[in-house]
């Protein structure tokens, strides 16, 4: 290329179809690829038509409306035949035995795409780099054109071993790049031939596939190139050309452009950094005497964040220090930090953030020598000595956290960058920003309600030992055993589509009251095995949701007192019902139904919701001391709000009431006021 | 008096073949389709299906064997080829099946020779093939290409998919045409989650065959049982992710104490009677294929299967 001339792909591309119009007109010669089943295959999965001749040849082109990788096919499979195959190293047209060799490495994994590279590199330097970048991100790449002898004089290896493979001398030999994706579709996607659409969408979504032009294509070469673009792979231009749909690139990104563009991933297998990570130690705690260095846990700022941003923005892997290093603090002192974490991905919502922040907590406490208690701005973080001996930094605490996530989320997230700020002033600005971020998602959580969404979300994990047994997660509703909120469930299902966690769309209403929905009952019927028919999610009495075993608590319903006690799973005494938790929890786990008793989590006590079905939270009469304790400072102002500022009061424990009679009694007494509401039964 | 035995059942389980004859492109002198269930095994009052198939198991090294077979097998162990015909003439077996246990060596790393066994044992019966490959998640995708190559055509069972582990086998499935054994750890939900994470990746359900994995009898074998009970209510009542046809291996009894400690003169008896009494157990809770590896427990198992699929009086 001279100078600054470019090419304008889009006039290319007309003028180029012009020609391959016409010189699909001269076709005279019979042609046909040996060791196929497939015949011309791109032909072949468009139309169904096996083409061996011009008619069969201008069949196919008039029903694929002259399209330009049909034309590159037909004319590359005439000059084959009129002119005999290329010599080696070219491959040209590939055998089904070899392809069926690399569909089986792509859907194994060991190859995780496929990428074309054609025209005539400026640099054979540059375009080395390239293809050692492609060797090293598990991509299958094929050459055709200049690209081959420029590459051997930069004495790169060529050959299936090498993953480069080049297919022929011209860049019309691309086409065979193409047949091998129309027969790895038939072969593994069961694609049958002539099923267009079938073909684009396997294309499109299935077949990872990437070109990168250089520059020197003709006018024809650009139309059939630019033909690919139907399939969905991404043209990437270095240079030489202008306009038409390309991505501009340059030699440095290039790749990591066009993967990005097709979603193609390399999972990370290695931490690399100087300590073991594992969920084996996560158990594991620093003491005092073993620790090199902390952080936070009131001794000085600390804070983690975790901030989604838009692809492109953030470098995967990147790891940033802010301030001084390990080295350069004291043993046994207390310094100030900030976890940053940015993560990007194409699924990637906002709403996860607090959710994967989460995990900061367990991906800390992997490291062999890193530990770390609570969440926000409250954080403790401890080094270990031995650690430390073994040269463990504050920047590998980020390579873990950016891996880790990596790892755990390689649907989610295609990029993860992180910032670990020890600079005392830059800590507490990022603490003060931080904050306002916390007070906003704590907003946007508590204003969620079960009507301002359509789906619900399911749970089924438990059913390895209680078979029937379906959780139906709700806003309102935290999974019974307190551990999966909403949130929760629709991040697991994003991340697992074939999880325990699936989307259950509510359906027209049956019963406001109580919570009962037309698609709710349909779900729990069938991920009951056909066992429950119906499921009121605000009633403990009706149709109430199935108990696996794993509940915080239980409410269940005290006729003699017309009420609702609720008893947790940490109280060992005797309730007012004349049981224990345990029996209590023997009775009614299983993934039975009971009406009368459900299984719930803590939190579930202080939503709007709970007892919904039996009129309220004016229906709870006795807890133990200790839940009452616990929940107080929520509990108080929540029935303030309702209209019972002394409602609190009158809700009995075992202090005022052990037996049914002394609560009876006691409800009396104080007037509560679940003795006047509707007979529960 | 005979109890109802409708059940409301609306589905069936699906078909799998297995085998190819040359008319299809292999050299299996017989296949079979197993599957196809309507209700539970030895149950219909018209006897329709197929008593269970027994799969007779060799193995390419047999160290880690257990030294009862490999002591009344004799000379056989030491040649896969003889071993898979005696499986089929002497012992009569319906199926065989080749472990590929050699994968166990420390840095194995000789994939043709592995080819070389399947094409021997290939050669030396006309049975349908059961084939379990690697042992060494590293050479999964070197071990099972070459399987599934070299039985190209024959529509192998290849063994065996795991939720963490299914790529490569199921690439091998998708290239060359053979179904699968997907085994989930006595779990009714992971099991129906690998069927779907195959069906993502491409694998027909008509080329999966469930293994539920087979505890030894009063070391877990109810836990087995249920889950696979279970398996087989959700296919009839059309979970169509369940509906696929059981593989049962209960290989697993002849590694527990009793078997392993008794008596030199009853060892045989001992560890037959626990094959026998796990794989017939299995078989009532409808696993199609039980796999064995004592010679004389096929027998036991073939009259057994007589015996439950022959109605007399009404």
């Amino acid at each position: 290329m001279k100078g600054t001339f470019l090419t304008d792909v889009t006039l290319a591309k007309k003028t180029g179809n012009e020609q391959l119009k016409n010189k699909m007109a001269s076709i005279s010669r019979e042609f046909s690829y040996e060791e196929t089943a497939y015949h011309l295959p791109v032909s072949y999965a468009l139309t169904g038509i096996a083409v061996h001749n011009r008619s069969t040849a201008s069949d196919v082109f008039t029903k694929t409306s002259s399209n330009p990788l049909v034309a590159a096919e037909c004319l590359l499979a005439e000059a084959t035949a009129a002119g005999g195959n290329e010599s080696a190293p070219y491959t040209g047209f590939i055998s089904d035995t070899v392809i069926r060799k690399l569909g089986y490495s792509l859907v194994d994994g060991s190859i995780l795409g496929l990428a074309l590279l054609v025209g005539t590199p400026k640099s054979a330097e540059s375009a080395a780099s390239i293809c050692r970048e492609l060797q090293e991100k598990y991509m299958l790449t094929f050459l055709s054109g200049g690209v081959i002898p420029s590459l051997s004089s930069a004495g790169v290896k060529l050959g299936l071993d090498y993953r480069l493979i080049p297919l022929g001398s011209k860049p019309l030999h691309s086409v065979h790049f193409v047949d091998i994706v129309a027969r790895v579709a038939m072969m593994f996607g069961g694609v049958s031939p002539g099923d267009i659409n079938r073909l684009l969408t396997y294309a499109a979504e299935r077949a990872k596939a990437i070109v990168i032009v250089f520059p020197g294509l003709s006018d024809e070469d650009i139309a059939f190139v630019d033909g690919m673009r139907v399939l969905g792979f991404p043209i990437l231009s270095l240079g030489g050309y202008e306009g038409g749909d390309w991505t501009p690139a340059t030699p440095d990104e290039v790749v990591r452009t066009g993967m990005d563009m097709k979603g193609i991933r390399v999972t990370v297998t290695a931490i690399p950094i100087p300590m073991a990570c594992s969920p084996a130690f996560e158990g594991k705690s620093i003491r005092k005497e073993e620790m090199q260095v902390e952080f936070g846990g009131g001794r000085s700022p600390a804070f983690e964040l975790l901030r989604m941003r838009n692809p492109g923005e953030i470098e995967d892997g990147k790891v940033t220090v802010i301030g001084p290093e390990i080295s350069a603090m004291k043993e046994g002192a207390a310094y100030p930090l900030g976890i940053v974490i940015e993560v990007a991905g194409k699924t990637m919502k906002k709403d996860y953030e607090p959710v994967l922040e989460r995990r900061i907590h367990n991906f800390i406490n992997y490291g062999e020598g890193s530990w770390h208690v609570a969440q926000r701005d409250l954080i403790w973080v401890r080094i270990s000595k031995e650690a430390f001996t073994k040269g463990v930094k504050i920047e590998h605490l980020g390579k873990l956290l950016a891996s880790k996530f990596r790892m755990d989320f390689p649907q989610l997230l295609d990029a993860v960058a992180v910032t670990l700020i020890t600079d005392q002033d830059k800590v507490l600005a990022g603490k003060k920003d931080a904050e306002k971020i916390y007070e906003e998602r704590d907003a946007r959580i508590k204003g969620m309600r079960d009507n301002d969404v359509d789906t619900y979300y399911s749970c089924t994990l438990c059913q390895t030992f209680a078979p029937n047994h379906v959780c139906v997660i709700t806003p309102e509703r935290p999974a019974l055993c307190g551990a999966i909120s909403w949130l929760d469930g629709k991040i697991a299902y994003e991340i697992s589509p074939s999880g325990a966690n699936q989307p259950v769309e509510k359906g027209a209403l049956v019963n406001a009251q109580n919570g009962e929905f037309e698609g709710v009952n349909r779900f729990v019927k069938k991920a009951s095995h056909g066992e429950i028919e119906r499921c009121s999610l605000y009633s403990v009495m009706e149709f109430p949701m199935t108990c696996c075993g794993c509940f915080e608590a239980i409410a269940l319903m005290l006729p003699e007192v017309n009420g609702i006690m609720v008893v947790n799973r940490e109280f060992k005494g005797l309730t007012p019902s004349g049981m224990t938790f345990s029996t209590l929890a023997g009775t009614i786990g299983g993934g039975a139904q009971t009406p009368g008793f459900a299984g719930i989590s803590k939190n579930y006590i202080l939503s709007d919701r709970f007892l919904q079905g039996e009129g309220g939270i004016e229906r709870l009469v006795w807890m133990p001391a200790q839940l009452k304790e616990e929940l107080k400072p929520r509990l108080v102002p929540l029935l303030a709000a309702k209209g019972h500022p002394d409602l609190f009061e009158k809700i009995a424990d075992e202090n005022t009431a052990a037996t049914i009679e002394d609560l009876t009694a006691f409800l009396a007494r104080v007037g509560h006021p679940a003795l006047v509401m509707k007979p529960l039964m | 008096m005979i109890p109802d035995l409708n059940f409301g059942w609306t589905s069936t389980v699906g078909e799998v073949v297995l085998g190819a004859t040359r008319a299809e492109g292999g050299t299996r002198s017989h296949t079979y389709r197993i599957g196809g269930g309507t209700t539970l095994p030895f149950m219909e009052k018209n006897i329709s299906s197929p008593s269970p198939l027994i799969a007779f198991e060799i193995c390419d090294d047999p160290k880690s064997w257990s030294p009862i077979i490999n002591e009344f097998c004799g000379d056989l162990v030491h040649d896969p080829g003889s071993w898979a015909k005696a499986a089929e003439t002497t012992y009569g077996a319906d199926l065989v099946r080749l472990c590929l246990t050699s994968t166990k060596q420390r840095e194995f790393s000789d994939v043709p020779a592995l080819g070389k066994t399947v094409e021997t044992v290939l050669a030396s019966t006309s049975l349908p093939l059961i084939i379990e490959g690697s042992n060494e998640p590293k050479i999964d995708s070197e071990v099972f290409q070459k399987c599934g190559e070299t039985g190209q055509g024959e529509r192998m069972l290849l063994g065996t998919a795991e939720a963490g582990r299914y790529r490569s086998i199921a690439a091998a499935a998708l290239a060359y045409n053979h179904a699968i054994i997907a085994q989930s750890p006595i779990d009714i939900n992971l099991a129906k989650q690998l069927n779907i994470l195959l069906s993502e990746i491409g694998v027909p359900k008509d080329h999966i065959v469930i293994d539920p994995y087979t505890g030894a009898l009063g070391y877990g074998f109810e836990y087995s049982y249920s889950a696979m009970e279970r398996i087989r209510f959700s296919a009839l009542k059309g979970d169509a992710d369940l509906a696929m046809p059981m593989i049962c291996a209960p290989s697993d009894s002849l590694t527990i104490k009793e078997v392993r400690e008794a008596d030199t003169e009853v060892r045989d008896a001992t560890a037959v009677e626990w094959e026998f009494a796990t794989s017939l157990a299995a078989a009532v809770a409808g696993a199609e294929i039980v796999c064995v590896r004592h010679p004389d427990t096929v027998k036991r198992l073939k009259a057994a299967f007589a015996g439950l699929t022959t109605r007399s009086g009404a």
